[in-house]
């Protein structure tokens, strides 16, 4: 399988990188406006979609790791930064830089004499295909007055507040700089931490992480999916076309429009290619939910658990019609997936892209199990989220939930020249 | 310097200057971003601060590498004993006011004493190891034990934990003489241990990863929480090993030198806050998370640094 394009040469990759960007779109989605039934089509038909946006290296508009099909392995690590000051921090990710487009590259440091540490850790040796992706975004902490920052920060990013049912620990919440690595097994991740922090050690520091796994789709399909949560359900089913270019502009990327001085969002000039990202580390209380009746489950995701289609329905890629169902007789108006994708003209183009993965980490003080969802999505506008979790506030599947950590950040644009580095144009004088 | 523990060092390291330094070009890695924000070469783009791209320290050095046979290296290394027993003299000195005050059943001055009389073990730690025994007897915590009540437990922490969780003396007579009398093996034993060159440039990166492994998280001294000293105390000792071997590190590879020289000047400034006055620091627990987190990078940027001195002096 070249599903990641690791086996590529070098060369035209690095080609690709740029040249590859934007070519991907859907036959029959228009460029312009969203239909309804772009957020999963409505003919009761899964549409193949290509590999979301072609496989490549560290070089694009856009950073590799948001719209790509997912890895089986994650590991999300938030960093300190400790840069005394701007020019520190300037060369902190132009070190950063270097080594994400060395390691997604599948460069290896130059060889030293045996006298000396070696310069990498030797745990991908005879790896080919490692599938490596690596995003870096920034939390709204880094624009504090440290770094004279503070008027180049997103417009709409915040430290996360506590949302409904949080239980946030500190020191598993925020930080200024966070890396989202990704891989075809755990060691990938490993092996690309344990380089970075080695590269940027004097700049960074982490703060805390977490590793996640997921099983993606081996053959993405629009409105459908294999992957499942804790929980047992299915989780992306009702995801957007990720190959969908003009409709990832609508919802994901930060674009110059947003950019201008009379837009509503207003971003700063340098955001634009950019993408708020949302991660909030969900506990899932599982020995409970496993003691919860199918009809409860069901009624309280809105799906049918095996399937994953609409209590309304029978396939997965049936859209649920809630204007049928005002009263949430069929599908409760109080479950999840009609709380959080109402489907309805107001929440349109306001879809998130969710990129969750699980993770488990031992059990708790209580001897039970501590395992979750690692939520992540991404969307234009930070408000987009917080819609759709004031929408889901006090919803009866907060029962077996607790967010614990996480954060808002906001992925950097893509770099494109060959002497560009993540977040110079943040940091530029 | 913070704090001049000898002057053999001193005295040591102008005997050694009589190579001549030269610039070699070395590269540095010096990272991502400047720790002390001091040189950098900031401002301007392309490569500064960032050396993985280009070739790692040593390997491009026109000068061959120095052998373990090199007469500098080999009289650095019998200049570094000379000063490792003369710190073990005085260690005993220091710890004997400790365990007399634990020995009178005075607890407040015990408790002063504490931190003080273990100075200067901190201080030369990595070489008191190789003496088998003497580290479990002295240093261990409870950590390496089943309980805090195994009476195998003894040395310092066994009477930190007595006086700071206890607050008595009681029971502590036995341990005090125990603590005299293990730290007077290892004067006894130092005096034929042999201290090759490579002991002296591992020692001083052993001791700064000490610092990153026990003392910034508070973990060695959990009872008294005067851990910073100790860090402080890890951080001159390997600061006085690698003073023996500097100039031949100078020679070798400059770049290496000054990035060494500029990661102890930062983690000695980090530090300098918390000393309250000569000798005495503030108690972890004041150590604030940012802080916390410079230091833990300072170290690390240090660390990866030393660990390059034993190449480049040939002896690794």
């Amino acid at each position: 399988m070249s599903d990641d394009g690791t086996g590529t040469p070098l060369s035209r990759r690095a080609f690709l990188g740029t040249a590859a960007l934007g070519t991907v779109v859907v036959g029959g989605a228009a460029a312009g406006g969203i239909r309804l039934a772009s957020a999963g089509r409505g003919d009761g038909e899964s549409v193949e979609s290509p590999e979301p946006v072609a496989p490549r290296g560290f070089r694009g508009l856009h950073q590799i790791g948001v719209l790509e099909r997912p890895r089986p392995h994650g590991l999300i690590v938030a960093f300190d930064s400790v840069a005394a000051d701007r020019p520190a921090l300037q060369n902190t990710f132009r070190a950063l830089s270097e080594e994400l487009d060395s390691l997604l590259s599948g460069r290896v440091p130059p060889e030293t004499p045996s006298a000396l540490p070696p310069p990498d850790s030797g745990v991908l040796e005879e790896v080919t295909e490692p599938g490596l992706m690596a995003t870096v975004s920034v939390g709204a902490s880094l624009f504090d007055d440290r770094y004279g920052l503070a008027d180049r920060k997103p417009r709409e990013l915040t430290t996360m507040p506590f949302l409904a049912n949080d239980r946030l620990d500190p020191a598993r919440s925020h930080g200024d700089v966070l890396l989202a690595l990704q891989g075809k097994e755990p060691d990938v991740c490993v092996h690309a931490l344990r380089r970075v922090i080695r590269r940027t050690q004097s700049g960074l520091v982490v703060k805390w992480m977490q590793d996640t796994f997921t099983r993606p789709d081996a053959v993405p399909k629009v409105g459908q999916t294999q992957s499942r949560n804790l929980l047992g359900f299915k989780d992306g089913t009702a995801n957007p076309d990720a190959g969908d270019e003009a409709l990832m502009n609508t919802l994901v990327w930060t674009s110059t429009g947003d950019a201008a001085p009379t837009a509503a969002a207003h971003e700063p000039d340098w955001a634009v290619g950019g993408t708020y990202q949302v991660v909030r580390i969900i506990r899932m209380l599982v020995e409970r939910w496993d003691r919860a009746s199918l009809d409860e489950q069901e009624e309280i995701f809105g799906r049918h658990k095996v399937s994953g289609a609409p209590l309304s329905g029978r396939r997965e890629t049936d859209i649920p019609d809630y204007a049928k169902d005002p009263e949430g007789k069929v599908i409760p108006l109080t479950s999840h997936i009609r709380l959080a994708n109402p489907r309805d003209e107001r929440t349109v183009d306001k879809v998130l892209v969710r990129r969750g993965m699980s993770y488990t980490r031992g059990v708790d003080s209580a001897g039970r199990l501590d395992q979750g969802l690692a939520f992540v999505s991404y969307q234009r506008r930070l408000s987009h989220f917080l819609e759709a979790q004031e929408r889901l506030k006090g919803e009866p599947l907060e029962e077996y939930l607790r967010p614990e950590g996480g954060g808002f950040f906001f992925v950097l644009p893509g770099v494109v020249e060959v002497d560009d580095w993540l977040g110079r144009s943040l940091l530029k004088a | 310097m913070r704090r001049s523990l000898s002057l053999v060092a001193l005295a040591a390291v102008l005997g050694l200057l009589a190579a001549c330094s030269s610039d070699d070009g070395g590269t540095v890695r010096s990272d991502g971003g400047s720790s002390s924000g001091s040189d950098a070469g900031s401002g301007s783009d392309a490569d500064s601060g960032s050396g993985l791209s280009g070739s790692d320290l040593g390997t491009d050095s026109p000068h061959p590498v120095a052998t373990s046979n090199d007469p500098t290296v080999i009289r650095a290394a019998n200049n570094y004993k000379t000063w490792l027993q003369s710190q073990v003299a005085a260690l005993r000195t220091d710890a004997k006011k400790f365990t007399d005050a634990v020995r009178a059943g005075n607890v407040a001055e015990a408790k002063k004493q504490y931190a003080p009389s273990r100075y200067r073990w901190e201080t030369i730690e990595p070489i008191s190891v190789l003496v088998p025994g003497v580290d479990r007897a002295v240093d261990s915590r409870v950590d390496d034990f089943s309980s805090v009540d195994d009476p195998k437990w003894t040395g310092w922490h066994k009477l930190e934990y007595l006086l700071w969780i206890k607050n008595t003396t009681s029971g502590g007579a036995a341990l005090a003489d125990k603590l005299d009398k293990d730290l007077g093996t290892l004067q006894t034993k130092m005096k034929s241990l042999e201290i090759a060159p490579k002991a002296v440039a591992r020692g001083a990166g052993e001791l700064i990863e000490e610092v990153s492994d026990g003392k910034i998280n508070g973990e060695e001294d959990r009872y008294s929480h005067t851990d910073l000293s100790d860090f402080d105390a890890n951080q001159v000792g390997s600061k006085q090993a690698y003073s023996f071997l500097e100039p031949i590190v100078r020679t070798k590879n400059k770049a290496l030198a000054t990035a060494i020289d500029q990661g102890f000047a930062a983690v000695e400034g980090s530090l300098e806050p918390y000393e309250v006055t000569e000798g005495v620091f503030k108690p972890f627990t004041s150590l604030t998370p940012a802080d916390k987190a410079t230091m833990q990078s300072q170290l690390a940027v240090l660390s990866e640094n030393l660990a390059k001195v034993p190449a480049v002096i040939g002896v690794s």
